[in-house]
């Protein structure tokens, strides 16, 4: 018997909804990455209890340097991304600078652990006499097994 | 004459559609920064408001070597708040004093701060009156007395 061959079909993939998960992909992304204003890599001190920062706050940040053993000290106002700063001073004339035009400013202390705390101090000092007085520590989360 | 000619089916081709939207995936995978804006709020006191301090306060003392020292006797953090609670419970108001030496690591004055924080999720008090002097503070205090009253606390 003579089987009659069916007509030929092309194959091909559908790829329609591909779009449609690349998509929802892209808005994933888009929502959940927030423009962040610094970028150093600084081990953070751990704690339990840790509130949200503003958004818009100033950045303060005290990392070790690789290289030296001195500390770096960088400043953002929250809009744009952090530089280096000489050291408390500036961040004192900074924060006076945002503080005036600002009042209610919030300030992120983002320290490394390990460093002396009279650096922090020193920090704090700088901001307390440029007028500051909202600031957060920021932490990492504290868990049992460590970072 | 007549013209036979195939029949198309109308289509939008949309292969390079799924292109596209990968490289901007990759392009926002790339450039996304989870942002890490969590911490422990910390209040400073105005330039002018300056308070003096108590006999009456409970005194922390943070030591270069990461040892805790309340009212001059040794403590670990976690304990704290059991301490704290019946003085506090007594007197709200009681002023606590959180001094760091200045070489203790900065971990070591986080803890401490941390524990105060959380008395009143996990113990039902508050610390309302928490001073933490800083070191201009400190040479003031210096000036005025003649010694560090922090550095003394114990000493006497």
């Amino acid at each position: 018997m003579k089987v009659r061959r069916s007509s030929r079909q092309s194959a091909t993939i559908p790829t329609a909804s591909m779009a449609d998960i690349a998509f929802l992909l892209i808005i994933f992304f888009m929502v959940i990455s927030g423009v962040e204003v610094d970028r150093t890599r600084v081990e953070l001190p751990m704690a339990k209890n840790r509130e949200e920062a503003e958004k818009g706050a100033a950045v303060v940040v005290l990392s070790k340097a690789a290289d030296v053993d001195d500390l770096v000290y960088k400043f953002s106002d929250g809009r744009e991304a952090s530089r280096t700063v000489s050291g408390p001073e500036d961040i004192y004339l900074e924060a006076s600078r945002l503080i005036y035009d600002d009042p209610g400013r919030q300030f992120i202390i983002k320290a490394d652990g390990s460093v002396p705390y009279e650096r922090v101090d020193e920090l704090l000092d700088k901001l307390r006499q440029g007028g500051v007085v909202k600031v957060i520590l920021l932490t990492a989360q504290w868990t049992e097994a460590g970072r | 004459m007549k013209v036979s000619g195939r029949r198309v089916d109308p289509e939008i081709p949309t292969a390079s559609m799924a292109d596209i939207a990968f490289l901007l995936i990759i392009f926002f995978m790339v450039t996304a920064v989870f942002s890490a804006t969590k911490g422990l709020e910390f209040k400073l006191p105005k330039e002018e408001a300056r308070s003096d301090a108590s006999e009456e306060a409970v005194f922390i003392k943070v030591r270069a070597d990461s040892s805790v020292m309340i009212d001059c006797k040794p403590i670990q953090p976690e304990e704290i708040p059991a301490y704290l609670q019946p003085k506090l419970e007594r007197w709200p108001d009681k002023p606590v004093i959180l001094y760091t030496e200045p070489a203790a690591p900065y971990q070591a004055m986080i803890d401490v701060y941390d524990v105060l924080g959380s008395s009143e999720r996990l113990f039902g008090f508050e610390v309302k009156n928490l001073s933490v002097p800083t070191q201009s503070e400190v040479r003031e205090y210096t000036e005025l007395f003649g010694v560090n009253p922090f550095e003394s606390q114990c000493a006497r």
